[in-house]
């Protein structure tokens, strides 16, 4: 025979490939059948080539593997010899099935420590999995477009106002589409919703649309799922439905495709229906001007650059040119394959350089801002979801501290168990390993029952959620929350068994096993290991608390801000005046007519309306020129531009600080007259009479000068933590609008005035769309929503964590007593006062408490700042708040430590000292 | 203990089945096994030693096959080897599969179906 041809390589495959192979079976045939692969390399016989060979041996590796483990499981007692019990090597397997079982056992055992643990362990698990998957839907699922991550959104970035993510206009747009370089494409939309007017035989309805670019669904990805989106240049009489809106407003009929709806007055013909999953745009990517603040789209129409319907839009100057010097587009992009959001942004800053030398005039000053698409529509709640996800994680510690805590109380109570099987030959590692096991079972049930409780917890989270949150919708649970309540389970399970596993394999059988010492030997480690976990517990439940009481806090002083105006007894409503009004003589005899009718329904105070309702809509600027202060155009201030409409500032209840507000005589002939707030008073006119000065407004800025008549109290238009901003006031009189918002002030509850507002409304005129009817109150409250819901969920944590702190400390405590007993029946024996036991025993506790208290504070205090985004009007390091909390907890600690020192005030000494 | 009924094993997978005749006439080692099987088939069928030895292990389960105390052949006597014979049981079982095949092989050849194919 020749001499083997030795090829390690191939060898050391082998070998490794062999692994494949259960245990047992290596050790029984893996030396032949590698000098069997030796052999029939070196007299090549192989039949397939040493690759062949290795995916024989690994798939059959495998089979054999999946073999053994089923048998393993279901035929228990029918274990062929290769894997036979009493061989070593499936010594594993044996074991941990011995363990289960004697898990088992004992829950069975002991019902109401069984159920404790895993009630603990499900509640950790579940809230734990139900706010993982609130961030999962929200930040890390994929957005509903085709590879999602390279989309980014362009703005323009206006320096003088230091604006980053402005609006662009439609001119600037499409030279940023033709000129740059980074881009795969470039798509344009209105950053605004649009409430369209759908007019159908039985009345006018609203229907909220966006307008897009024709290729936008194209750049986007995604396809209609009944019908078509818009070809390339399609431009106008096209229409595409929202998936919600197709159900809601069409009963889901597949034949309203190719019929035509009356939108606005232009016929469309509707040509595809959306998936219900697309979106677009999200909240976040709309501006900050717009006539609604509704955004859920029901349809989405193409933007024409030319024709009618540009005209319509507005977007063509009186030139015939496309407008320049206007923003109101969006524009969303795809990055060219390695291409970065920072190599865009420098390619869209180079574009807008030139754009600057191109065109002074409009572009002086604007640059260009590139966000990727997902932190355009999530950015801003990603630092609460963040606080949120920190928050439970305390909790979770904290539960599985104090089911960590039960299980070592069990442990010392089965010392005597532990210790006979440490007698009988049970190594540490062994026992450590069947405590281990104890609470992995432990965890697993828990997590099992915990899913229950996340499906409960994220039904009742995406109830309680603020419609506006984004992405709310699109929480659900997938294999990423699944592979999280898996793996949180584990962790669980081998955190809280740590501590018991370890201190319990430093058992020594002798002492314990000794009569009447009544398990006093792993006490040291023990003690230690229970004293850890009351500070542990503290300290969180300090972290958590001291969270929630700055958001409670800033809670309180954001509604405890004044908006300027009374919000009680407020009724709101938005509606589009009727198509057939085209010229403003007939807007405004159909106003007259309206407010006269409205103020003599009976319960009205006053009525009044505006084109901007504070914390209700949008809002909208204009940039002024004040008369005697020549700046060239680009450097105009811009301030918040309103109509006030009959008697607007009454029916609000806002302050006339100085002069006069609009009485009928400023009518469409009379000298134009404008009304500013105090901020534009002090900004525009520091140290001078705003009165009588005189302004323009608008882009040219040519028409006759207007006259500043008065000045009103600031009120908060986007939120009441937002500060006020300048605002300008003109008389709905001298340009009367299409699409306002009413106010109506009552004598009584507002809320009951909604139906007699909706029936004189279809009186007055039958195409006369009434939508968004609100109370103030409403909107004040809806204006703090998501606030309150982190709020609301933080402060659950928060009480969670004091009530687990309670728990933990009253359990230890309650295990230091029990040990204790036979000491305090000496002491009491010997004449100890019962007091004196009680003060000891409490002050015990207070000192871990303490301990706990010190360290919670400590941990907290660089904790606190993270909170910064979601707090208003205090600071972080709220001293209220850091002397407050500690306090609280050191209480609830001494109370809770009370019950367990009472017993041990009642010890009766003969008893416990006949334990023995 | 039941009786034990060969049949219960058929049909054996060919893999077993080329291993109890490799075995038929006399005690082999692993490597030997596909050795035989080889050149027995004359190249055709290629036994990997993954396959083998699975299939090796369940007829040592079934008790078709043993394993053997010493080596039949002193001189050849190979101290790191294992030798397989076959068992009273693996004789019967390796008997009622070729019966099985027999019967099979007849049907076919009523059929017609040899025909031509047996030169």
């Amino acid at each position: 025979m020749n001499a083997p041809r030795r090829s390690p390589i191939a060898e050391a495959l082998f070998s490794l490939g062999l692994l494949a192979y259960p245990r047992a079976f290596r050790a029984r045939f893996g030396a032949e059948m590698r000098d069997d692969f030796r052999r029939t390399r070196t007299v090549g016989t192989n039949p397939s080539g040493t690759l062949g060979t290795l995916g024989t041996l690994l798939s059959n590796g495998l089979k054999e593997r999946a073999g053994a483990a089923r048998r393993w499981a279901f035929f228990p007692n029918h274990t062929p010899h290769l894997y036979e019990p009493s061989g070593r090597h499936f010594m594993f397997w044996d074991t941990l099935r011995a363990d289960i079982r004697h898990t088992l056992r004992l829950a069975v055992k002991t019902p109401v420590f069984t159920s404790l643990t895993i009630v603990a362990l499900a509640l950790g698990i579940g809230a734990t999995s139900a706010i993982f998957a609130v961030v999962n839907g929200v930040l890390l699922r994929p957005m509903p477009y085709r590879d999602d991550g390279r989309l980014v959104n362009l703005w323009s970035f206006n320096t003088s106002e230091n604006r980053p993510r402005n609006p662009i206009s439609p001119a600037n747009f499409l030279d940023f589409q033709k000129m740059n370089t980074t881009l795969d494409g470039l798509e344009g939309y209105f950053t605004f919703v649009t409430p369209t007017q759908l007019v159908t035989d039985s009345g006018t309805e609203v229907a909220y649309s966006v307008f897009v670019t024709s290729n936008m669904f194209n750049m986007l990805g995604r396809t209609a799922a009944t019908g078509r989106t818009f070809t390339m240049g399609e431009e106008s009489g096209v229409v595409v439905l929202s998936d919600g809106y197709w159900r809601r407003r069409f009963g889901a009929d597949a034949a309203v495709i190719g019929k035509t709806l009356s939108v606005s007055g232009q016929t469309l013909q509707v040509i595809g229906i959306m998936p219900p999953d697309f979106v677009f745009p999200y909240a976040g990517m709309l501006g900050p001007s717009g006539f609604t603040r509704v955004t859920g789209v029901d349809m989405w129409l193409p933007i024409a650059f030319s024709g009618p319907m540009a005209v319509n839009n507005r977007m063509l100057s009186q030139s015939g040119q496309i407008v320049r010097n206007v923003h109101w587009f969006g524009a969303i992009g795809r990055l060219k394959a390695g291409v970065s959001a920072e190599q865009a942004e420098a390619d869209m800053m180079t574009i807008a350089a030139q754009l600057e030398q191109a065109y002074p005039a409009t572009n002086k000053g604007w640059r260009a801002t590139v966000v990727r698409s997902i932190d355009q529509s999530v950015g801003t709640i990603r630092p609460a979801l963040m606080i949120l996800l920190a928050g439970i994680a305390f909790v979770l510690v904290m539960a599985s501290v104090n089911v960590a805590n039960l299980l070592l109380a069990r442990s010392i109570a089965r010392e005597k168990e532990l210790a006979t099987r440490a007698a009988l030959g049970a190594g540490r590692a062994r026992l450590a390993r069947q405590l281990l096991t104890e609470s992995v079972l432990f965890a697993l049930a828990g997590g099992l029952v915990g899913m229950a409780v996340m499906s409960w917890t994220l039904r009742g989270l995406i109830a309680l959620a603020p419609a506006d949150l984004p992405r709310i919708s699109e929480v659900s649970v997938d294999w990423r929350v699944l592979l999280a309540a898996g793996l949180t389970t584990m962790l669980t399970g081998v955190l809280v068994g740590l501590l018991p596993a370890l201190s319990s394999a430093s058992v020594s059988p002798q002492a314990s096993l000794q009569d009447g010492s009544c398990g006093t030997a792993g006490g040291a480690l023990r003690r230690r290991a229970r004293a850890g976990l009351v500070v542990a517990e503290v300290a969180l439940a300090v972290a958590i608390t001291t969270g929630a009481v700055l958001l409670l806090r800033s809670f309180v002083s954001v509604t405890n801000v004044n908006p300027g105006f009374d919000t009680s007894h407020l009724l709101t409503w938005q509606m589009n005046v009727p198509q057939r009004l085209t010229t403003p003589t007939d807007r405004l005899a159909f106003y007259r007519d309206f407010f006269a009718r409205i103020e003599t329904l009976p319960g009205v105070v006053s009525v009044g309306g505006t084109t901007r309702v504070p914390l209700g809509s949008t809002s909208v600027t204009t940039s002024v020129q004040i008369e005697g202060r020549p700046v060239p155009a680009a450097e105009r201030p811009e301030v918040q531009f309103r109509r006030a409409m009959h008697n607007y500032f009454a029916a609000m209840g806002i302050p006339i600080r100085r002069g006069r507000t609009f009485d009928p005589d400023d009518g469409p002939t009379a000298p134009p007259v404008a009304v500013i707030n105090e901020t534009m008073a002090r900004r525009l006119f520091p140290g001078q009479e705003p009165i009588g000065q005189h302004v323009r407004t608008g882009p040219g800025a040519t028409g006759p000068w207007t006259t500043i008549v008065g000045v009103i109290g600031d009120i908060r238009h986007g939120g009441l933590e937002e500060e006020p901003q300048p605002e300008l006031y003109i008389n709905y009189l001298q340009g009367p609008p299409v699409s306002p918002f009413i106010v109506v002030r009552t004598t009584a509850d507002p809320a009951l005035m909604t139906e007699t507002i909706r029936a004189e409304a279809r009186r007055i005129d039958k195409n006369l769309p009434v939508y968004d009817l609100r109370t103030m109150s409403m909107l004040r409250s809806e204006s703090v929503s998501t606030r309150r819901f982190i709020l609301l969920i933080v402060g659950a944590f928060g009480v969670l964590a004091l009530g687990l702190a309670a728990i933990g400390v009253y359990g230890v405590m309650s295990l230091v007593v029990s040990e204790r007993t036979r000491e305090v029946g000496v002491r009491l024996a010997l004449g100890a006062e019962p007091s004196q036991l009680l003060r000891m025993i409490v002050m015990q506790a207070a000192r871990l408490a303490g301990i706990g208290v010190a360290v919670g504070v400590v941990a907290a205090l660089p904790l606190a700042p993270l909170l910064d985004s979601q707090l208003y009007g205090i600071r972080s390091l709220d001293p209220l708040t850091f002397i407050a909390v500690p306090f609280v907890l050191m209480t609830i600690a001494t109370l809770a430590a009370l019950v367990p020192a009472r017993k041990a005030m009642l010890v009766d000494p003969l008893t416990a000292l006949r334990i023995e | 203990m039941d009786k034990f009924r060969p049949d219960t094993f058929l049909p054996l997978t060919p893999v077993a089945f080329e291993i109890l005749l490799a075995l038929a006439d006399g005690e082999r080692h692993g490597y030997s096994i596909l050795q035989e099987v080889e050149s027995r088939s004359g190249g055709t069928v290629a036994l990997h030693a993954g396959t083998l030895y699975r299939a090796l292990a369940r007829l040592l389960e079934s008790d078709l096959i043993e394993e053997c105390k010493t080596s039949p052949d002193p001189a050849n006597q190979d101290e790191r080897r294992r030798y397989y014979g076959l068992t009273s049981r693996g004789i019967a079982v390796a008997r009622a599969e070729v019966v099985r095949l027999e019967g099979q092989l007849r049907a076919a050849r009523t059929r017609r179906l040899l025909k031509g194919a047996r030169a």
